[in-house]
Protein backbone atom coordinates (compact mmCIF):
# COMPACT_ATOMS: atom_id res chain seq x y z
CA UNK A 1 0.00 0.00 0.00
CA UNK A 2 1.12 3.45 -1.20
CA UNK A 3 1.24 6.40 1.41
CA UNK A 4 -1.88 8.03 1.54
CA UNK A 5 0.10 11.91 1.69
CA UNK A 6 2.93 11.04 -1.01
CA UNK A 7 1.44 8.41 -2.51
CA UNK A 8 5.45 7.50 -3.56
CA UNK A 9 6.46 4.89 -0.60
CA UNK A 10 5.30 2.12 0.73
CA UNK A 11 2.88 3.52 3.89
CA UNK A 12 4.39 1.70 6.95
CA UNK A 13 2.57 3.44 9.79
CA UNK A 14 -1.33 3.83 10.32
CA UNK A 15 -1.48 7.15 12.24
CA UNK A 16 -4.93 7.92 13.83
CA UNK A 17 -6.05 11.80 14.73
CA UNK A 18 -8.75 12.42 16.67
CA UNK A 19 -10.09 16.15 16.34
CA UNK A 20 -12.98 17.02 18.09
CA UNK A 21 -14.14 13.93 18.46
CA UNK A 22 -13.78 13.69 14.24
CA UNK A 23 -11.51 10.29 13.70
CA UNK A 24 -9.28 10.23 10.81
CA UNK A 25 -6.83 7.53 9.53
CA UNK A 26 -4.06 7.69 7.57
CA UNK A 27 -1.73 4.90 5.94
CA UNK A 28 1.94 7.14 5.90
CA UNK A 29 5.27 6.16 5.44
CA UNK A 30 8.05 7.15 7.53
CA UNK A 31 9.15 10.43 6.04
CA UNK A 32 5.67 11.66 5.79
CA UNK A 33 4.56 10.36 9.47
CA UNK A 34 7.66 12.42 11.42
CA UNK A 35 6.89 15.24 8.84
CA UNK A 36 3.49 16.08 9.70
CA UNK A 37 3.68 14.88 13.11
CA UNK A 38 6.18 17.58 13.19
CA UNK A 39 4.38 19.98 11.42
CA UNK A 40 1.18 19.13 13.57
CA UNK A 41 3.27 19.86 16.44
CA UNK A 42 3.96 23.50 15.21
CA UNK A 43 0.57 24.34 14.89
CA UNK A 44 -0.76 25.84 17.95
CA UNK A 45 1.60 28.48 17.42
CA UNK A 46 -0.07 29.86 14.64
CA UNK A 47 -3.99 31.17 14.13
CA UNK A 48 -5.90 29.92 11.56
CA UNK A 49 -6.80 33.39 9.74
CA UNK A 50 -3.42 34.41 10.96
CA UNK A 51 0.01 33.66 10.22
CA UNK A 52 3.28 34.98 11.70
CA UNK A 53 5.04 35.58 8.25
CA UNK A 54 1.58 38.14 7.96
CA UNK A 55 1.84 39.83 11.28
CA UNK A 56 5.65 40.23 10.77
CA UNK A 57 5.56 42.10 7.02
CA UNK A 58 3.06 44.79 9.09
CA UNK A 59 5.99 45.69 11.09
CA UNK A 60 8.70 45.84 8.84
CA UNK A 61 6.42 47.84 6.15
CA UNK A 62 5.39 50.67 9.09
CA UNK A 63 9.28 50.64 9.60
CA UNK A 64 10.44 51.09 6.06
CA UNK A 65 7.38 53.21 5.36
CA UNK A 66 8.36 55.68 7.83
CA UNK A 67 11.78 55.44 6.50
CA UNK A 68 10.30 56.97 3.16
CA UNK A 69 8.87 60.12 4.72
CA UNK A 70 12.13 61.82 2.99
CA UNK A 71 14.17 62.26 6.33
CA UNK A 72 16.91 63.71 3.74
CA UNK A 73 17.74 61.26 1.15
CA UNK A 74 21.03 63.13 0.03
CA UNK A 75 23.89 63.57 2.47
CA UNK A 76 27.06 65.47 0.91
CA UNK A 77 30.15 64.43 2.53
CA UNK A 78 28.69 63.81 6.09
CA UNK A 79 31.84 63.30 8.40
CA UNK A 80 31.73 62.83 12.27
CA UNK A 81 33.87 65.35 13.68
CA UNK A 82 35.63 63.61 16.17
CA UNK A 83 37.19 60.58 14.33
CA UNK A 84 36.75 61.73 10.70
CA UNK A 85 34.82 58.49 9.81
CA UNK A 86 32.27 59.93 6.70
CA UNK A 87 28.98 58.48 6.43
CA UNK A 88 29.85 56.81 2.95
CA UNK A 89 32.58 54.81 4.93
CA UNK A 90 29.96 53.79 7.42
CA UNK A 91 27.68 52.44 4.88
CA UNK A 92 30.48 50.93 2.97
CA UNK A 93 32.19 49.32 6.17
CA UNK A 94 28.95 48.67 8.10
CA UNK A 95 31.22 49.81 11.57
CA UNK A 96 31.08 53.24 13.12
CA UNK A 97 33.94 55.06 13.58
CA UNK A 98 33.65 56.40 17.64
CA UNK A 99 30.89 57.00 20.28
CA UNK A 100 30.53 60.14 18.84
CA UNK A 101 29.72 58.93 14.89
CA UNK A 102 25.88 58.28 17.02
CA UNK A 103 25.38 61.97 17.14
CA UNK A 104 26.82 62.55 13.74
CA UNK A 105 24.73 60.85 11.92
CA UNK A 106 22.22 60.85 13.88
CA UNK A 107 19.27 62.21 11.23
CA UNK A 108 20.30 58.91 9.05
CA UNK A 109 20.14 56.28 11.83
CA UNK A 110 16.62 55.78 12.30
CA UNK A 111 16.35 54.64 9.19
CA UNK A 112 19.18 52.58 9.62
CA UNK A 113 18.29 50.66 12.29
CA UNK A 114 14.74 49.95 11.63
CA UNK A 115 16.00 47.99 8.93
CA UNK A 116 18.42 46.25 10.33
CA UNK A 117 16.85 46.18 13.84
CA UNK A 118 13.30 46.57 13.39
CA UNK A 119 13.84 49.55 16.07
CA UNK A 120 15.43 52.71 16.56
CA UNK A 121 14.68 52.57 19.84
CA UNK A 122 16.48 50.76 22.79
CA UNK A 123 14.31 49.84 26.01
CA UNK A 124 16.51 47.75 27.85
CA UNK A 125 18.94 47.95 30.51
CA UNK A 126 20.51 51.69 31.38
CA UNK A 127 24.01 51.95 33.61
CA UNK A 128 23.72 51.90 36.44
CA UNK A 129 23.36 55.21 38.07
CA UNK A 130 23.87 56.83 35.22
CA UNK A 131 22.23 60.40 35.31
CA UNK A 132 20.55 61.32 32.22
CA UNK A 133 21.78 63.44 30.05
CA UNK A 134 19.58 64.12 27.71
CA UNK A 135 16.77 66.79 27.94
CA UNK A 136 13.50 65.33 29.75
CA UNK A 137 11.52 63.56 27.90
CA UNK A 138 13.79 62.86 24.84
CA UNK A 139 14.20 59.49 25.40
CA UNK A 140 11.03 58.26 23.86
CA UNK A 141 11.61 61.44 20.67
CA UNK A 142 10.36 60.88 17.64
CA UNK A 143 8.09 58.31 18.35
CA UNK A 144 4.93 58.46 16.11
CA UNK A 145 1.40 57.21 17.01
CA UNK A 146 2.09 54.26 14.26
CA UNK A 147 5.41 53.32 15.68
CA UNK A 148 3.99 53.15 19.48
CA UNK A 149 1.82 50.47 17.66
CA UNK A 150 3.87 48.45 15.88
CA UNK A 151 6.44 48.63 19.73
CA UNK A 152 3.18 47.48 21.52
CA UNK A 153 2.30 44.51 18.23
CA UNK A 154 5.88 43.32 18.44
CA UNK A 155 5.39 42.60 21.95
CA UNK A 156 2.45 41.44 21.30
CA UNK A 157 3.31 38.79 18.94
CA UNK A 158 6.04 37.91 21.46
CA UNK A 159 3.64 37.19 24.00
CA UNK A 160 1.78 35.18 21.38
CA UNK A 161 -1.97 37.24 22.22
CA UNK A 162 -2.55 37.15 18.44
CA UNK A 163 -5.96 38.46 18.82
CA UNK A 164 -4.44 41.67 19.96
CA UNK A 165 -1.94 41.49 17.97
CA UNK A 166 -4.31 40.96 14.86
CA UNK A 167 -6.29 44.34 16.38
CA UNK A 168 -3.23 46.23 16.66
CA UNK A 169 -1.74 44.92 12.49
CA UNK A 170 -5.54 46.59 11.36
CA UNK A 171 -5.11 49.65 13.25
CA UNK A 172 -1.66 50.05 11.80
CA UNK A 173 -3.39 49.46 8.27
CA UNK A 174 -6.48 51.82 8.95
CA UNK A 175 -3.56 54.53 10.36
CA UNK A 176 -1.64 54.14 7.19
CA UNK A 177 -4.29 54.18 4.88
CA UNK A 178 -5.52 57.49 6.54
CA UNK A 179 -2.03 58.99 6.57
CA UNK A 180 -1.71 58.21 2.63
CA UNK A 181 -5.09 60.09 2.24
CA UNK A 182 -3.57 63.68 4.06
CA UNK A 183 -0.54 63.24 2.03
CA UNK A 184 -2.03 63.24 -1.09
CA UNK B 1 36.31 24.93 40.88
CA UNK B 2 34.74 23.03 38.49
CA UNK B 3 34.84 24.59 35.68
CA UNK B 4 31.56 24.66 33.55
CA UNK B 5 31.85 22.27 31.26
CA UNK B 6 32.98 19.45 34.04
CA UNK B 7 29.64 19.63 35.44
CA UNK B 8 26.49 17.40 35.28
CA UNK B 9 23.81 20.11 34.57
CA UNK B 10 19.59 19.24 33.86
CA UNK B 11 18.61 19.02 29.80
CA UNK B 12 22.49 18.61 28.50
CA UNK B 13 21.05 15.82 25.88
CA UNK B 14 20.22 18.90 23.67
CA UNK B 15 21.40 22.06 25.07
CA UNK B 16 25.57 21.57 26.17
CA UNK B 17 25.81 25.21 27.56
CA UNK B 18 24.42 28.87 27.44
CA UNK B 19 26.05 31.84 26.96
CA UNK B 20 25.83 35.48 26.64
CA UNK B 21 27.63 38.23 25.72
CA UNK B 22 27.26 42.34 26.35
CA UNK B 23 29.58 44.62 23.65
CA UNK B 24 30.43 47.58 25.37
CA UNK B 25 32.71 50.58 24.21
CA UNK B 26 34.58 52.88 26.15
CA UNK B 27 33.49 56.89 25.20
CA UNK B 28 37.37 57.93 25.65
CA UNK B 29 38.66 56.08 22.67
CA UNK B 30 37.79 55.49 18.85
CA UNK B 31 36.00 52.05 17.58
CA UNK B 32 38.12 48.57 16.26
CA UNK B 33 38.04 50.66 13.19
CA UNK B 34 39.30 53.90 13.60
CA UNK B 35 41.63 52.83 17.18
CA UNK B 36 45.58 53.88 16.58
CA UNK B 37 48.20 50.95 18.29
CA UNK B 38 49.04 53.17 20.83
CA UNK B 39 45.04 53.37 21.81
CA UNK B 40 44.74 50.05 21.82
CA UNK B 41 47.70 49.58 24.21
CA UNK B 42 46.19 52.19 26.65
CA UNK B 43 42.67 50.27 25.96
CA UNK B 44 43.97 47.11 27.21
CA UNK B 45 45.76 48.51 30.18
CA UNK B 46 42.71 50.62 31.44
CA UNK B 47 40.36 47.70 31.27
CA UNK B 48 42.39 44.98 32.60
CA UNK B 49 43.39 47.36 35.63
CA UNK B 50 39.10 46.20 36.64
CA UNK B 51 40.50 42.50 36.96
CA UNK B 52 40.92 43.16 40.93
CA UNK B 53 37.85 44.21 41.93
CA UNK B 54 36.22 42.18 39.86
CA UNK B 55 38.00 38.99 41.77
CA UNK B 56 37.14 41.47 45.24
CA UNK B 57 33.42 41.49 44.41
CA UNK B 58 32.84 38.31 42.69
CA UNK B 59 34.53 36.03 45.12
CA UNK B 60 36.49 34.62 42.75
CA UNK B 61 39.67 34.51 40.97
CA UNK B 62 39.85 36.46 37.91
CA UNK B 63 43.05 36.74 35.58
CA UNK B 64 44.27 39.38 33.28
CA UNK B 65 46.49 38.96 30.47
CA UNK B 66 47.68 40.69 27.12
CA UNK B 67 46.60 37.88 23.89
CA UNK B 68 50.03 38.38 22.61
CA UNK B 69 51.48 36.99 25.80
CA UNK B 70 50.46 33.82 24.63
CA UNK B 71 51.59 31.11 22.96
CA UNK B 72 49.61 30.07 19.78
CA UNK B 73 48.50 26.68 21.63
CA UNK B 74 47.10 28.48 24.37
CA UNK B 75 45.13 30.79 21.91
CA UNK B 76 43.79 27.80 19.60
CA UNK B 77 42.45 26.36 23.25
CA UNK B 78 41.19 28.96 24.15
CA UNK B 79 39.03 29.55 20.79
CA UNK B 80 38.30 25.96 20.94
CA UNK B 81 37.18 26.69 24.64
CA UNK B 82 34.90 29.70 23.57
CA UNK B 83 36.87 31.37 25.77
CA UNK B 84 37.85 34.03 23.30
CA UNK B 85 36.32 34.63 19.31
CA UNK B 86 38.90 33.81 16.79
CA UNK B 87 39.21 37.51 15.79
CA UNK B 88 40.12 38.14 19.52
CA UNK B 89 42.90 35.62 18.97
CA UNK B 90 44.16 36.41 15.75
CA UNK B 91 44.34 40.12 15.68
CA UNK B 92 47.01 42.43 14.93
CA UNK B 93 46.56 45.14 17.65
CA UNK B 94 47.06 44.89 21.11
CA UNK B 95 44.04 42.75 22.43
CA UNK B 96 43.39 41.35 25.89
CA UNK B 97 41.63 38.87 28.21
CA UNK B 98 40.42 38.73 31.76
CA UNK B 99 39.27 34.81 32.67
CA UNK B 100 37.74 34.16 35.94
CA UNK B 101 38.87 30.38 37.21
CA UNK B 102 36.03 28.55 36.21
CA UNK B 103 36.12 30.12 32.96
CA UNK B 104 32.28 30.99 33.30
CA UNK B 105 33.14 34.67 32.87
CA UNK B 106 35.92 36.13 30.15
CA UNK B 107 36.20 39.51 28.88
CA UNK B 108 37.78 40.32 25.95
CA UNK B 109 39.75 43.44 25.58
CA UNK B 110 39.80 45.31 21.51
CA UNK B 111 38.23 42.64 20.21
CA UNK B 112 35.25 44.62 17.53
CA UNK B 113 34.27 46.28 20.26
CA UNK B 114 36.40 47.49 22.93
CA UNK B 115 34.92 45.30 25.66
CA UNK B 116 32.65 42.33 25.15
CA UNK B 117 31.43 40.75 28.65
CA UNK B 118 30.75 37.14 28.19
CA UNK B 119 29.13 34.16 30.17
CA UNK B 120 28.99 30.75 29.69
CA UNK B 121 27.15 28.18 31.95
CA UNK B 122 26.46 24.48 31.89
CA UNK B 123 22.95 23.38 29.96
CA UNK B 124 19.81 25.05 29.61
CA UNK B 125 20.27 28.36 31.67
CA UNK B 126 19.86 31.89 29.79
CA UNK B 127 18.91 33.74 32.87
CA UNK B 128 21.53 32.74 34.37
CA UNK B 129 24.55 33.52 31.80
CA UNK B 130 22.23 36.81 31.37
CA UNK B 131 22.54 37.21 35.13
CA UNK B 132 26.19 36.22 35.71
CA UNK B 133 27.29 38.94 32.50
CA UNK B 134 24.55 41.40 33.85
CA UNK B 135 26.41 41.98 37.25
CA UNK B 136 30.04 41.85 35.85
CA UNK B 137 28.95 44.81 33.39
CA UNK B 138 27.53 46.50 36.50
CA UNK B 139 31.79 46.01 38.32
CA UNK B 140 33.09 47.52 34.85
CA UNK B 141 30.69 50.16 34.75
CA UNK B 142 31.99 51.67 38.58
CA UNK B 143 35.82 51.71 36.59
CA UNK B 144 35.10 52.22 32.87
CA UNK B 145 32.90 54.85 31.39
CA UNK B 146 30.71 52.53 28.72
CA UNK B 147 29.03 54.72 25.65
CA UNK B 148 25.18 55.21 26.14
CA UNK B 149 22.48 56.67 24.07
CA UNK B 150 19.83 57.47 25.76
CA UNK B 151 17.91 56.22 22.38
CA UNK B 152 20.24 54.36 20.86
CA UNK B 153 21.28 52.52 24.28
CA UNK B 154 24.93 51.37 24.02
CA UNK B 155 26.72 52.28 21.39
CA UNK B 156 29.11 49.54 19.39
CA UNK B 157 30.94 49.35 16.79
CA UNK B 158 28.34 47.59 14.52
CA UNK B 159 25.01 48.62 14.49
CA UNK B 160 23.83 45.57 14.42
CA UNK B 161 24.63 44.95 18.00
CA UNK B 162 23.75 48.15 19.13
CA UNK B 163 21.31 48.43 21.53
CA UNK B 164 21.36 46.10 23.99
CA UNK B 165 24.53 44.58 23.13
CA UNK B 166 23.12 41.34 24.19
CA UNK B 167 23.90 38.14 21.93
CA UNK B 168 22.43 35.48 23.73
CA UNK B 169 22.99 31.67 22.63
CA UNK B 170 22.55 28.13 23.27
CA UNK B 171 25.30 25.62 22.14
CA UNK B 172 22.50 22.63 20.83
CA UNK B 173 23.07 18.69 19.64
CA UNK B 174 21.16 17.82 17.02
CA UNK B 175 22.06 14.34 16.11
CA UNK B 176 18.35 13.33 14.90
CA UNK B 177 17.27 16.02 13.30
CA UNK B 178 21.03 16.74 11.48
CA UNK B 179 20.95 12.99 10.41
CA UNK B 180 16.94 13.84 8.84
CA UNK B 181 18.81 16.48 6.81
CA UNK B 182 16.65 18.94 8.68
CA UNK B 183 18.53 21.57 9.63
CA UNK B 184 18.43 23.54 6.85
CA UNK B 185 14.41 23.45 7.34
CA UNK B 186 15.06 24.91 11.13
CA UNK B 187 16.97 27.32 9.67
CA UNK B 188 14.76 29.04 7.46
CA UNK B 189 11.66 28.22 10.23
CA UNK B 190 13.58 30.01 13.25
CA UNK B 191 14.72 32.77 10.99
CA UNK B 192 11.14 34.23 11.18
CA UNK B 193 11.33 34.74 14.79
CA UNK B 194 14.94 36.83 14.30
CA UNK B 195 16.75 33.77 15.42
CA UNK B 196 20.22 32.76 13.98
CA UNK B 197 21.91 28.99 13.54
CA UNK B 198 25.29 28.50 12.82
CA UNK B 199 28.01 26.39 13.13
CA UNK B 200 29.98 25.32 16.49
CA UNK B 201 32.24 28.71 16.23
CA UNK B 202 29.60 31.27 15.04
CA UNK B 203 29.62 33.11 11.99
CA UNK B 204 31.05 31.30 9.03
CA UNK B 205 31.64 27.97 10.50
CA UNK B 206 31.03 24.68 9.59
CA UNK B 207 29.04 22.24 12.04
CA UNK B 208 31.37 19.74 14.17
CA UNK B 209 29.77 16.70 15.63
CA UNK B 210 26.13 17.66 14.61
CA UNK B 211 26.65 20.66 16.92
CA UNK B 212 25.23 24.13 16.60
CA UNK B 213 24.57 27.78 17.96
CA UNK B 214 21.37 29.08 18.29
CA UNK B 215 21.50 32.70 18.89
CA UNK B 216 19.39 36.07 18.71
CA UNK B 217 19.50 38.22 15.44
CA UNK B 218 18.03 41.21 17.04
CA UNK B 219 19.88 43.69 19.99
CA UNK B 220 17.29 46.80 19.73
CA UNK B 221 13.95 47.63 20.41
CA UNK B 222 13.47 44.25 23.00
CA UNK B 223 14.67 44.29 26.71
CA UNK B 224 17.27 42.13 27.44
CA UNK B 225 14.84 39.85 29.39
CA UNK B 226 12.76 39.82 26.42
CA UNK B 227 15.27 38.54 24.06
CA UNK B 228 16.13 35.80 26.60
CA UNK B 229 12.68 34.48 27.04
CA UNK B 230 12.30 34.51 23.03
CA UNK B 231 15.20 32.78 22.24
CA UNK B 232 14.19 30.30 25.23
CA UNK B 233 10.80 29.76 23.51
CA UNK B 234 12.72 28.74 20.55
CA UNK B 235 15.27 26.85 21.90
CA UNK B 236 12.47 24.79 23.63
CA UNK B 237 10.95 24.22 20.25
CA UNK B 238 14.06 22.61 19.02
CA UNK B 239 14.50 20.87 21.77
CA UNK B 240 11.25 18.91 21.39
CA UNK B 241 11.67 18.57 17.75
CA UNK B 242 14.91 16.83 18.16
CA UNK B 243 13.64 14.64 21.42
CA UNK B 244 10.67 13.81 18.72
CA UNK B 245 12.93 12.98 16.05
CA UNK B 246 15.32 10.23 18.28
CA UNK B 247 12.49 8.54 19.71
CA UNK B 248 11.17 7.97 16.38
CA UNK B 249 14.78 7.12 14.92
CA UNK B 250 14.90 4.65 18.23
CA UNK B 251 11.61 3.59 17.66
CA UNK B 252 12.22 2.07 13.73
CA UNK B 253 16.21 1.33 14.22
CA UNK B 254 16.87 0.55 17.79
CA UNK B 255 19.11 -2.29 16.65
CA UNK B 256 21.20 -0.76 14.23
CA UNK B 257 21.37 2.26 16.48
CA UNK B 258 22.41 0.40 19.08
CA UNK B 259 25.38 -1.46 17.06
CA UNK B 260 26.60 1.61 15.86
CA UNK B 261 26.79 3.02 19.87
CA UNK B 262 28.85 0.34 21.00
CA UNK B 263 31.00 0.09 17.89
CA UNK B 264 31.98 3.98 18.51
CA UNK B 265 32.65 3.02 22.12
CA UNK B 266 34.52 0.21 20.64
CA UNK B 267 36.53 2.19 18.56
CA UNK B 268 37.16 5.58 21.12
CA UNK B 269 38.36 3.28 23.95
CA UNK B 270 40.57 0.68 21.95
CA UNK B 271 42.17 2.68 18.78
CA UNK B 272 45.98 3.63 19.00
CA UNK B 273 45.63 7.00 17.12
CA UNK B 274 42.36 8.75 16.01
CA UNK B 275 42.31 12.45 14.18
CA UNK B 276 39.81 15.45 15.61
CA UNK B 277 36.69 15.00 13.36
CA UNK B 278 36.71 10.82 13.44
CA UNK B 279 36.84 11.76 17.35
CA UNK B 280 34.08 14.36 17.14
CA UNK B 281 31.80 12.18 14.93
CA UNK B 282 32.21 8.68 17.01
CA UNK B 283 32.15 10.95 20.34
CA UNK B 284 28.68 12.60 18.97
CA UNK B 285 27.55 9.14 18.40
CA UNK B 286 28.22 8.01 21.72
CA UNK B 287 26.75 11.29 23.53
CA UNK B 288 23.74 10.22 21.56
CA UNK B 289 23.42 6.80 22.72
CA UNK B 290 24.44 8.16 26.72
CA UNK B 291 21.46 10.56 26.24
CA UNK B 292 19.05 8.01 25.11
CA UNK B 293 20.12 5.59 28.07
CA UNK B 294 21.52 3.05 25.34
CA UNK B 295 24.59 2.67 26.93
CA UNK B 296 25.46 3.25 30.98
CA UNK B 297 28.62 3.52 32.30
CA UNK B 298 29.98 3.41 35.99
CA UNK B 299 30.01 6.54 36.45
CA UNK B 300 28.53 10.04 34.96
CA UNK B 301 30.83 11.33 32.58
CA UNK B 302 30.72 14.95 30.45
CA UNK B 303 30.70 14.00 27.00
CA UNK B 304 30.91 17.92 25.91
CA UNK B 305 34.17 18.02 28.31
CA UNK B 306 35.90 15.07 25.77
CA UNK B 307 34.66 16.74 22.76
CA UNK B 308 36.55 19.88 23.65
CA UNK B 309 39.51 17.78 24.82
CA UNK B 310 40.19 16.05 21.44
CA UNK B 311 40.11 19.51 19.38
CA UNK B 312 44.25 19.76 18.18
CA UNK B 313 45.04 23.34 20.75
CA UNK B 314 43.35 21.61 23.66
CA UNK B 315 45.03 18.32 23.29
CA UNK B 316 48.12 20.11 22.99
CA UNK B 317 47.69 22.38 25.56
CA UNK B 318 46.51 19.33 27.20
CA UNK B 319 49.97 17.95 26.58
CA UNK B 320 52.31 21.15 27.26
CA UNK B 321 53.67 21.23 23.81
CA UNK B 322 53.39 21.25 20.54
CA UNK B 323 53.33 18.15 18.42
CA UNK B 324 52.79 16.98 14.54
CA UNK B 325 49.75 15.55 13.61
CA UNK B 326 50.89 11.76 13.76
CA UNK B 327 51.81 11.86 17.61
CA UNK B 328 48.42 14.14 18.04
CA UNK B 329 46.39 11.25 16.60
CA UNK B 330 48.59 9.34 19.30
CA UNK B 331 47.99 11.17 22.09
CA UNK B 332 44.30 11.48 21.50
CA UNK B 333 43.75 8.14 21.18
CA UNK B 334 44.93 7.66 24.73
CA UNK B 335 43.64 10.71 26.40
CA UNK B 336 40.13 9.14 25.22
CA UNK B 337 41.21 5.59 26.95
CA UNK B 338 41.76 7.36 29.76
CA UNK B 339 38.96 9.76 30.19
CA UNK B 340 36.21 7.16 28.69
CA UNK B 341 34.51 5.15 31.91
CA UNK B 342 33.78 1.46 31.38
CA UNK B 343 30.45 0.34 30.13
CA UNK B 344 28.19 -1.37 32.53
CA UNK B 345 25.36 -3.71 31.22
Amino acid sequence: MLCDRCQKRDAKILYTEIINGVKKEQHLCEECATDYTSFQMEKPLMNSDLTLGDLLSTLLETYTGAGQKKAGTDTPALTCENCGMTYDEFIGKGRFGCARCYQSFHNQLSKTFKGIQGSDIHTGKRPKGLTATAQPGQVKRDISEIEMLSIRLQEAIEKEEFEEAARLRDLIKQMRKEEELNNA
Amino acid sequence: MLKWYEQIVPDSDVVISSRVRLARNLETYPFSSKIADEQALALVEEVKGIHASLSEKENKRFYACNISTLSDIDKIAMVERHIVSPLLAEKEQATGLILSEDETISIMINEEDHVRIQAIVGGMNLERAYLEADRIDDIAYEKLHFAYDEKYGYLTSCPTNAGTGLRASCMVFLPALSSARMIQKLIEEVGKYGVTIRGIYGEGTKSLGSIYQISNQKTMGNSESEIIENLKRIVFQVVKQERKRREYMLSVNTDEIEDQVYRSYGVLKYARQISSDDAMTLLSQLKFGKDCGLIKFDREFNVHKLMMGVQPGSLQWTLGKNVGSLTRDQSRAEYIRKELPTIIN
